[in-house]
């Protein structure tokens, strides 16, 4: 069994690791003209252009800003359902109930986020019925708006849920309430129990898994598609619409900016990561 | 229990229950102007109209489901294995961080940069390229999941059965296992999902050509009609509720 | 445990390469013996790759065409989803991989996808005016025999016959615009009613809208002219940017695609939309989606016209399966059956007077549309679809000029 690990390693470069580089090469040759049916030599040309254009930056800026504060409400409103109502959510009906919510896709929750939240939308219609608006010009823009409204509540429909889930299992797994009733019996206070034993824990576990959830979010498609605007737009949108634009003489440009994407990403992930582990192996 | 809280679990079912509601609703609608709270016709005709001319939506349902069980399968299963090498590894963050780079493309770019690959090798179009291309991404999710399940108290588990005798197989199915049935769960639903509802990668691999159910109504969800996206939705999102249903009982074993 | 996993992995993994490298050579086609391509195609199978978002055109293929073509030709039709840009992905991809055998043989295009498909060399012919059923299309026809500005050269055949309509509701809007100046008056009146998708639609309508500022409907026609577009663009820009706090989302963002606006019409946020096959009024009324009060109508200086094309992919494997199944239906029964306005619904490419007399009889009997208007009432109204520069041209300043600003 000792040869066990290297060659689990190894089955896991092949499978997780070796697409993703094959994947990446293959589009930083199509971004430098070395690859693609149409490519007229190598060259930067493309690179000059796209961050010439400054677009590739503000996209970046928007996503990362969208998918932060989708993660954070998530994570907030999860912790508060998920804590607040923890008895409850062990009931066998509840305990069922909870995991619905992440059978609904991002491409359905933004087609049900244009059927509720438009200005003709469900509760459009229903506002007005109460007479709280005339017209439908009154009701606020939620969809397609300037501050991504829209995309963030749909961010937060489909992603809190499964961290309610999951803040469950590990308190269960972790054992929180034991310790919790050890610090109570040591004099703390639920406040205290709260913020120094059950959300440290949690949140030390969970930790990777936000990380995860929020490039998931940063390179979301399907609800920025529906539910953006058209400029600045979230990266995986910006990509695509260059990939499959009409003028196919600029299609490298598409993977100038998957392949910076990428690249930032990883490097500031190895980062944090780095630093972390130098912290734990303190 | 207080108020607030019964106040709160209520809005809570609410909040669950009615979007599946909402949109059964609307795939019975028609006629539905604004502003009108109520739709003007409300019947079967559109489900009929999309049965009658999609041909062969059972079996779609079917490869979808046999896809999706054997994405959720492999991807859990070789996850959970291999999750461990990496979470009780010297340089384990190092190969953690590895683990989400597929994430850094997200699917529908990675396919895009993929695509080149898949039909140079002929796997375009069939379905054993599609449980690849799915497989790619659920793999590294399963193993980032169960990150959260090796802990320090596994780990003791763990040595107690081999110091008790126990064979690393035995600790393993006896111990192990059992220990991570809730995850596991969550895990196998969450790799399901990711299957069942892939669109963008499962489209370009199969190149329209595995049907997947997915793959089959997705279009109608961005068409101009939806009381068809409605159904579009419906017959996405109730497929796998039902079977959280009908395992109800691993789902209660869990928590309760 | 775990190697024995690992083995059955690999083994899995093996058969998949393995199951799929059965690659076949393409065989040589000579259309003019079509005996032979008859002979040949039977018992084939033909995957044709198409847009299949709206249930009257599936209704057509999966009722209608694929037990046809089986019982007729024992051909086995097989349907892949795929619109524009998908076909030219997966195209310019094989080309890439050098994919001999490609995965489709006949694809479904406008315009648009031709020109990008012509770019690639992507398609294979020319078939088309050496089909049989050629001899009821008339290829000099410049609305079918012209594409872009291009003559197709037999590169594609043509299958349907469309033309830009804009949608209103005619008890809402009793006057709709024709004009850019009864635009301006319309959106000043009812501003956050009328938007421009960011798409081939949008951008078809700002052709319409360019080609009134060229001052006649011919104003476009003829190669790409860098002078007159940059006149003439300016004025739009200009025009758009005075009119943008009336549009919808007071100019601020555009919708992404023309089903985007269709939705909004239908639920009753913009009072105007637009489209192809005249603006695809009639299904939309049928399925309850449009008020019965919807009507289509032209720009008064015209709208495009244009066709759209089958085409055979430059490495079908199964190229005689696919002109058997092509040349079927541009047949009048099956351009008949495609006509039927509670079906399709799509406007016939034949020439009604080159048809045998009891064919000719049963297209003029066919019903006519309720709400949509006809190709025929609109035809003083059509302009030709300009050269690929100008939507090229459009797409990138109207992001740089319009959405962007």
């Amino acid at each position: 069994m000792k040869s066990k690990p290297t060659f689990g390693l190894l089955f896991f470069f092949l499978l997780g690791l070796l697409p993703f580089v094959a994947a990446l090469i293959y589009a930083l040759l199509y971004s430098l003209g070395i690859v693609g049916i149409l490519s007229e030599g190598a060259s930067i040309s493309y690179w000059r252009q796209v961050f010439q254009s400054g677009e590739l930056i503000g996209s970046f800026l928007y996503s990362a800003l969208l998918a932060g504060i989708g993660v954070a409400l998530s994570v907030s409103l999860a912790l508060l359902v998920s804590m607040g109502l923890r008895t409850s959510l062990q009931h066998r009906f509840w305990s069922l109930l909870i995991y619905f919510p992440l059978a609904i896709p991002g491409m359905v929750a933004s087609f049900l986020s244009i059927q509720l939240l438009s200005k003709a939308g469900f509760f459009s219609r229903i506002s007005m019925k109460m007479g709280w608006i005339d017209s439908l010009q009154q009701f606020p823009d939620w969809i397609n708006d300037s501050y991504g409204i829209g995309i963030i509540l749909t961010f937060v429909l489909i992603v809190s849920p499964f961290f309610v889930i999951l803040f469950s299992n590990v308190y269960q797994n972790e054992r929180v309430s034991e310790l919790s009733t050890l610090a109570y019996s040591l004099g703390a206070r639920s406040n205290q129990v709260f913020w120094k034993v059950t959300l440290p824990i949690l949140f030390s576990k969970t930790k990777r898994i936000m990380i995860l959830y929020f490039i998931f979010l940063l390179g979301s498609y399907e609800i920025p598609l529906v539910l953006g605007q058209e400029s600045p737009q979230m990266l995986s949108v910006l990509i695509i619409r260059e990939l499959k634009q009409f003028d196919l003489k600029l299609i490298p440009e598409g993977y100038v900016i998957a392949v910076a994407y990428t690249v930032v990403i990883a490097v500031s992930a190895l980062l944090v990561f780095r630093r972390r582990e130098v912290q734990v192996h303190e | 229990m207080s108020n607030i809280k019964r106040l709160a679990l209520f809005f809570l079912g609410l909040g669950i229950l009615f979007p599946f509601a909402y949109l059964a609703f609307l795939s019975f609608s028609g006629a539905w102007f604004f502003p009108e709270v109520l739709p003007g016709y409300f019947g079967l005709k559109n489900w009929k109209e999309i049965l009658s001319t999609e041909s062969d939506m059972g079996f779609s349902f079917f490869s979808s489901l046999g896809i999706s069980l054997l994405v959720a399968t492999l991807g859990t299963g070789t996850g959970f294995i291999w999750s461990k090498s990496i979470a009780y590894h010297a340089q384990k963050e190092s190969w953690l961080v590895l683990a989400y780079f597929p994430y850094m493309l997200s699917p529908v770019v990675l396919a895009a940069c993929l695509n080149f690959f898949f039909l140079k090798s002929g796997l375009s179009g069939t379905w054993q390229g599609v449980v690849l291309g799915q497989y790619l991404v659920a793999f590294p999710y399963s193993v980032i999941f169960f990150q959260a399940f090796w802990n320090h108290r596994t780990r003791q588990f763990e040595q107690l059965v081999l110091t008790l005798g126990g064979s690393s197989n035995q600790a393993f199915v006896q111990v192990l296992l059992p220990l991570a049935k809730g995850m596991i769960l969550v895990c196998f639903f969450q790799t399901f999902l990711i299957s069942w509802f892939e669109y963008g990668l499962t489209a370009l691999i199969g190149v329209g050509k595995v049907q997947t159910l997915t793959v089959k109504v997705f279009l109608y969800i961005k068409e101009a009609n939806f009381y068809y996206g409605a159904i579009a939705c419906c017959l996405l999102v109730w497929p796998p509720v039902i079977l959280l249903y009908l395992n109800k009982r691993f789902v209660y074993n869990r928590l309760v | 445990m775990v190697k024995t996993l690992v083995i059955k992995l690999c083994v899995f993994f093996l058969f998949v390469i393995w199951g799929c490298s059965n690659q076949s050579s393409i065989q040589q086609t000579d259309i003019s013996d079509w005996s032979s391509i008859d002979s040949l195609s039977r018992n084939t199978t033909v995957h044709f790759m198409m847009w299949q978002g709206s249930p009257a055109v599936n209704k057509y293929i999966n009722s209608y065409l694929i037990p046809e073509v089986k019982k007729r030709f024992n051909i086995d039709l097989q349907i892949s989803g795929g619109q524009g840009p998908e076909i030219v992905q997966l195209l310019m991809g094989e080309k890439q991989a050098d994919v001999r055998s490609g995965q489709v043989d006949m694809v479904w295009i406008n315009g648009e996808t031709f020109f990008q498909l012509r770019q690639i060399d992507g398609l294979w012919g020319p078939f088309a005016d050496q089909l049989p059923n050629a001899r009821y299309i008339d290829f000099d026809d410049p609305y079918i025999g012209i594409d872009f500005q291009q003559p197709i050269n037999g590169m594609e055949a043509p299958w349907g016959n469309t033309q830009f309509a804009l949608v209103y509701d005619s008890i809402k809007l009793p006057n709709p615009p024709r004009t850019l100046d009864e635009l301006s008056q319309f959106v000043k009146n009812s501003p956050g009613t009328f938007t421009i998708s960011n798409d081939f639609s949008g951008m078809s309508m700002l052709k319409s809208m360019l080609a009134e500022l060229g001052g006649s409907p011919t104003s476009l026609n003829g190669p790409f002219e860098e002078q007159k577009y940059q006149t003439l663009s300016t004025q739009l820009w200009d025009w758009i940017n005075s009119h943008n706090p009336y549009f919808w989302k007071k100019g601020e963002t555009f919708p992404r695609e023309h089903t985007k606006m269709d939705q909004m019409f239908a639920s009753g946020e913009l009072l105007i939309s637009y489209g192809f096959n005249e603006g695809g009024i009639e299904d939309k009324v049928i399925q309850g989606l449009f008020p019965t009060s919807t009507r289509g109508y032209a720009w008064k200086n015209g709208t495009v016209h244009n066709s759209n094309y089958l085409g055979i992919t430059y490495n079908s494997p199964n190229r005689t399966g696919a002109l058997q199944v092509i040349n079927f239906m541009l047949s009048p029964e099956a351009q008949l059956v495609k006509m039927d306005v509670n079906g399709m619904n799509s406007n016939t490419v034949l020439e009604i007077d080159r048809l045998p007399e009891e064919w000719r009889e049963k297209f003029e009997q066919a019903t006519q549309r309720q709400y949509g208007p006809t190709m025929k009432s609109l035809a003083p109204y059509s302009i030709q679809e300009p050269a690929p520069e100008y939507m090229l041209r459009l797409f990138e300043d109207f992001r740089k000029n319009v959405i962007e600003k």
